[in-house]
């Protein structure tokens, strides 16, 4: 898969602030995360790939398109839905909806029609003939991302699309983008504080962490423990289990209540925690192989970065 | 929910120039602000001046010039329209000269009448309609903009920072032309259609040359100062004051510096009001036998107040890019 973006030593300095340093990122089809701390340059980067700010050094392409030069030709194929609340005072959600559409070429006639079609897709209903200022922030989300997709773009930039939503719009919206990226082959590069969100539409993840990328890589990948363990869901005492286990030579520890992470793999152990926990008189409720949470890998790569400047 | 949902379609079709998404921006910003009553108002009165003048032009060509009440109603017209104690009072002249002397040399006399008509609309009328209407619509243009943080929504667009500002000084300048040189040009055309023969127009035809570049003079300027301000504040109203304070305080400071000197002397003075700076320029480009002296200085402030303006206000929307 040949990558739809990708950038080579960009660096963006805001006078003597350096926002972005010598990234090198290659975001492959697909869904991808874009995680990191607050200030971690996110919006910046956000900001070179749609070519809203020039890099200081460093160059790329977005879709094939070289940045800097093509901007225009960059962002008519690129929807971007950003975070922050932004609309067009006085006009209501379906005049938006149109001037956005006629903005990237549409006629007027067709932009309408496409408009309604993708409100309709976005689960907007009547709300639409009402005037902007009085959405909710459910909606506006809503009308912003729906606004980021009107022209079929091939590539998708999401900032924080699930932030303000009840659970159900959460999961609505989640859905859509699922749809898209599965369905219809949009690459969508979502950016988001809400790390269950990026595991469950995401499979690649990028970290990004005081202007650097810190990790860029798929979330079967980084998940992967650096030595297979074991996750055992029991229920019983946890003292009693854990000694029975270093009775059968396996090294263990307690991970939480009624929770217990076991060395090795289930091919060579599973018969031995059998065992262990007959001795003890535990059940077993679950044995998973262990794996890295997205929150602790996120936890380890900001965390490294603030040791190093520590 | 729709009678038939059907999910995503993705889109393929034919898509508008570039170099034609600006007017996306005009069009809509005229469509907004056209929704206010004042200004639908304002411009209902600002076609009543242009409306008194053609008839007073269908006196001119159509009635004797030995007729007595239509000369003097023509005349108590131009009393209306023209306080004969004003700087603009030499319109008043020129058209009462142009009344007396129509017999004998029609030709000549008429090209003085339509002009000191034109005059008198670009100086004494328009001015007072267009200053409270750009106050009006122009100062939300930008700075709404802003406040609503819109421009994430136009420059995620495949559109640059030129085809916004493009946008917004053509919704300017569509309602400036609509108070300038639409009603200026129209009573042109009706002046050349009530006259006796289309020959006037050999003797006429710079006169609508003289009427676009006279509202290019007022339509260039005002609009970049406009916008410039409605730019530099994210509160539409403080855009406001600031426009009506420099026509005020301008006004204000050439009255009080006239006071202790000689204004058409010092064109310094003549300056500091951009209202006497307008309505010496207009008048200097529609009358072809006026000579003013130090012209050249006030075409030279108003090109300086466009260039400034533009460049704050390129700098200004750029700016929250740079953030």
């Amino acid at each position: 898969m040949s990558p739809l973006i990708e950038l080579v030593g960009i660096t963006k300095d805001y006078g003597a602030f350096r926002a972005l340093s010598d990234v090198h990122l290659q975001i492959l089809p697909g869904c991808t995360g874009l995680l990191g701390p607050n200030g971690a340059g996110k919006s910046t980067l956000i900001k070179v790939l749609l070519g809203l700010v020039h890099c200081t050094a460093g160059h790329g392409h977005v879709l094939g398109i070289p940045l800097g030069t093509h901007a225009t030709a960059i962002r008519s194929q690129v929807g971007y839905m950003p975070e922050d609340d932004c609309y067009i005072h006085g006009l209501s959600g379906i005049e938006t909806m149109q001037l956005a559409a006629r903005l990237t070429g549409m006629q007027s006639t067709e932009a309408i029609r496409r408009s309604h079609e993708i409100l309709d897709f976005c689960g907007a209903g009547q709300e639409r003939y009402r005037s902007v200022e009085t959405y909710s922030t459910g909606m506006r989300q809503k009308l912003r991302f729906a606004m980021a997709i009107v022209h079929d773009p091939a590539l998708l930039i999401l900032d924080e699309p699930t932030s303000g939503l009840d659970p159900e719009e959460r999961v609505a919206m989640l859905n859509r983008i699922r749809i898209l990226t599965r369905d219809f082959g949009k690459t969508v590069l979502l950016c988001t504080h809400i790390l269950p969100d990026v595991q469950s539409v995401c499979s690649r993840v990028v970290i990004l962490a005081a202007g650097q990328v810190r990790i860029s890589d798929s979330l079967e990948q980084l998940s992967r423990l650096p030595s297979p363990a074991l996750f055992v869901h029991f229920a019983g005492s946890a003292e009693r289990f854990h000694a029975a286990l270093r009775q059968y030579n396996l090294a263990s520890h307690i991970s939480g209540p009624q929770q217990m992470q076991i060395a090795g793999t289930a091919e060579d152990h599973s018969n031995l925690i059998w065992q262990a926990a007959a001795v003890s008189d535990c059940t077993i409720r679950g044995l998973v192989p262990s794996r890295n949470s997205l929150e602790q890998i996120f936890l380890d790569a900001v965390g490294q970065v603030q040791h190093a400047h520590s | 929910m729709p009678i038939h949902d059907p999910g995503y379609r993705t889109w393929q079709g034919p898509v508008a120039p570039l170099a034609t998404r600006w007017m996306v921006i005009a069009e809509v910003g005229i469509r907004r602000a056209w929704l206010s009553s004042w200004l639908r108002r304002m411009m209902f009165f600002a076609w009543l001046p242009a409306c008194v003048m053609g008839f007073m032009v269908l006196l001119y060509e159509q009635t004797s010039a030995n007729d007595p009440s239509a000369g003097r109603t023509m005349l108590g017209l131009s009393r209306m329209l023209i306080d004969p104690r004003s700087a603009a009072s030499s319109s008043f002249t020129d058209v009462r000269t142009a009344l007396e002397r129509r017999d004998q040399s029609p030709e000549s006399e008429r090209h003085l009448f339509w002009s000191a008509l034109l005059t008198t609309l670009f100086r004494r009328s328009q001015p007072f309609i267009l200053i409270p209407m750009l106050g009006i619509i122009v100062p939300p243009l930008i700075s709404q903009d802003f406040r609503s943080r819109a421009f994430l929504l136009y420059f995620s667009r495949p559109i640059t920072r030129l085809h916004y500002i493009l946008g917004k000084a053509a919704c300017v300048m569509f309602f400036l032309a609509s108070v300038t040189l639409a009603p200026a040009l129209l009573l042109f055309a009706a002046a050349v259609l009530l006259s006796p023969s289309l020959s006037v127009l050999a003797s006429t035809w710079d006169l609508s040359l003289r009427i676009v570049a006279a509202s290019l003079t007022i339509m260039i300027p005002c609009t970049c100062l406009s916008l410039m301000l409605s730019s530099l504040a994210s509160e539409s109203r403080y855009a406001s004051f600031a426009w009506f304070a420099i026509w005020i305080f301008g006004e204000l400071a050439w009255t009080t510096a006239s006071r202790s000197a000689a204004v058409g002397s010092n064109v310094v003075i003549s300056c500091l009001s951009l209202f006497r700076v307008f309505s010496d320029v207009t008048a200097w480009i529609l009358d072809p036998r006026l000579v003013m002296d130090d012209i050249q200085t006030r075409l030279v402030l108003l090109a300086a107040l466009s260039a400034v303006s533009l460049a704050v206000l390129f700098r200004r929307v750029s700016a929250p890019m740079q953030i």
